[in-house]
């Protein structure tokens, strides 16, 4: 069986997946190389706030096999409606890229589409061939730990922008007051804002609930293009611009 | 803001409950003479008997010299009322988490003390501008919210209201750091910054486990995985769950309403059922002893 795994997506979490895979002993290829090769899956990060997410997903569908299984980012949409975008929709894997480096579990959902097909479990072995330890939850946008991520970081930066307290100050009292491991701050700059602002607008759209709101401050940082280490900027000015990690 | 170079020397704590006497430990661990007002003698024996304990075990295990422990015991005083207190320059009150209380403690507090002793409340959910508006000088009065367990917990919001000087919340947030503590300053808003940043942990939670997108354990199993320590239902069974939900109601009380805050009728549920955490031996877990 091919090692190929196509990988859409682009920035910090594209880098991040490629490494990812590499370093399992997959060979990550882009969507234009799909021309010539197998794979044994596709991979896509896209968090899907734009058309990218649905033009390369279709691109990508219609180069490889019925049978391949399709990873696919559920930060801002469904499964069920991503797999509404495919001409065979019970591949499709809804799952978390967020520390996919990091994280020994990898959450996964499973679109409405393929609750009934029989094997659509078959497409989990491919993550925990990768040595990760499984957890199938419900489709939503952000699934479990993005989502509770995204509602801290939107409260931390309602807080600062209310001048509650320093980005600093806010950061060291969620990490002393409640142990938290990075201060809600410094973890979506790691993240990437635009990637909390994807679930928080996920949720807030599918749910019709004010209170996925996203802080009018993580708007405005998006549009500056201050959204996180990758960028060399995100709540904190970052040095070592360009990391790509 | 420059800061008043602030000398304590003589300070005092009101209620010898779990916050009270962590503070009063902290105090007396730091060289401190306290003097702690309680409604009886016997209630403060009671709490003094519990820190002992504490203290006791850890001579037994060595983290404490025997001498350490007599020179902290030696330095708490029992006062009976706050017009007994002997020359106070900072009171820190933690009493019961009731308006109406604190604000019948702080005026007796402003008309028994001089004009320069610092007035604080240790509230983790009430308003500091509403508790220093009873005084006569709530330039003097500020927030210092500790963290439980104190003598464990680093942090400690320094909470300024509508009418404290800045340069008090200056002054206090350095003598803070001078306890070994981490002091942040923050505003006088609902739940001030850790109970209303850390909100969404729990009530979401619940939204997660309620609609049926994951089980409590996977949940704990997610975010653990996640790198926090513990997951959000074991930590409210170790918070208690009626501890948090009495949190999560102030805090959406306190913002009007804003549905960022809404609690979970199942929270509701759980301190309706007796199920309160560890404390009570179920919550979201069991614990069979």
């Amino acid at each position: 069986m091919s090692r190929n795994i196509a990988v859409l997506g682009k920035g910090s979490l594209f880098t991040a997946v490629c490494r990812f895979l590499r370093e399992r002993g997959f060979a990550p290829l882009t969507l234009e190389q799909l021309a010539d090769h197998d794979v044994c899956a596709v991979v896509d990060v896209n968090p899907g706030v734009d058309g990218q997410k649905r033009q390369q997903l279709q691109l990508a569908e219609a180069r490889i096999s019925p049978q391949t299984p399709i990873y696919t980012s559920t930060l801002h949409r469904t499964a069920t409606e991503i797999a509404s975008w495919l001409s065979v929709p019970e591949r499709v894997v809804g799952f978390s890229p967020l520390g996919l480096e990091q994280f020994p579990v990898l959450e996964v959902a499973c679109p409405l589409q393929a609750e009934e097909v029989k094997g659509w479990d078959q497409h989990l072995r491919l993550a925990e061939s990768w040595g990760k330890q499984v957890e199938r939850v419900g489709d939503q946008p952000g699934l479990v730990f993005p989502r509770i991520l995204s509602l801290l970081v939107n409260e931390a930066a309602f807080a600062l922008s209310e001048g509650i307290s320093s980005k600093e100050e806010i950061d060291t009292a969620m990490k002393k007051g409640t142990n938290f491991p990075f201060g809600p701050l410094e973890w979506a700059d790691r993240v990437g804002i635009e990637q909390i602002a994807a679930v928080l607008e996920g949720m807030q759209r599918e749910w019709g609930d004010d209170r996925y709101r996203p802080a009018p401050l993580l708007k405005k940082m998006i549009y500056a293009g201050y959204v996180g280490i990758a960028a060399g900027r995100g709540f904190y000015h970052y040095q070592d611009a360009k990391l790509g990690g | 803001m420059k800061s008043e170079g602030l000398r304590i020397q003589r300070p005092a704590v009101i209620g010898a409950g779990t916050m009270g006497m962590g503070i009063v430990e902290v105090l007396a661990g730091n060289g401190f003479s306290v003097q702690v007002v309680e409604l009886s003698q016997d209630l403060f024996n009671d709490a003094l008997q519990k820190m002992d304990k504490r203290l006791l075990r850890r001579v037994e295990k060595g983290k404490m010299a025997a001498r350490e422990r007599e020179e902290i015991l030696g330095r708490i005083r029992y006062v009976p009322a706050i017009n007994n207190l002997d020359q106070v320059d900072l009171v820190i009150e933690a009493v019961v988490e009731n308006l109406a209380v604190k604000q019948e403690v702080f005026k007796d507090l402003g008309a028994c003390t001089s004009p320069d002793t610092i007035l604080a409340s240790n509230t983790s959910s009430l308003s500091i501008t509403g508790i220093a508006a009873k005084t006569t000088r709530p330039e003097r009065v500020l927030g210092l919210h500790f963290f439980n367990p104190v003598p464990r917990m680093a942090l400690v919001e320094v909470v300024a209201g509508m009418a404290t000087s800045p340069a008090l919340v200056e002054a206090v947030s350095e003598w803070i750091r001078t306890l070994g503590k981490e002091p942040v300053k923050v505003k006088d808003v609902p739940g001030f910054l850790v109970n209303r940043v850390a909100r969404p942990f729990h009530t979401e939670a619940y939204r997660i486990v309620q609609e049926g997108t994951a089980g409590k354990a996977q949940v704990d199993r997610i975010i653990r995985s996640a790198g926090f320590k513990m997951g959000p239902f074991e930590l409210q069974d170790l918070i208690g769950i009626d501890i948090n939900y009495a949190a999560s109601v102030s805090v959406y009380e306190g913002y009007f309403h804003d549905p960022r805050f809404r609690p979970h009728f199942v929270q509701q549920r759980m301190v309706e059922s007796g199920a309160l955490g560890r404390k009570t031996g179920k919550g979201h877990y069991s614990y069979e002893s």
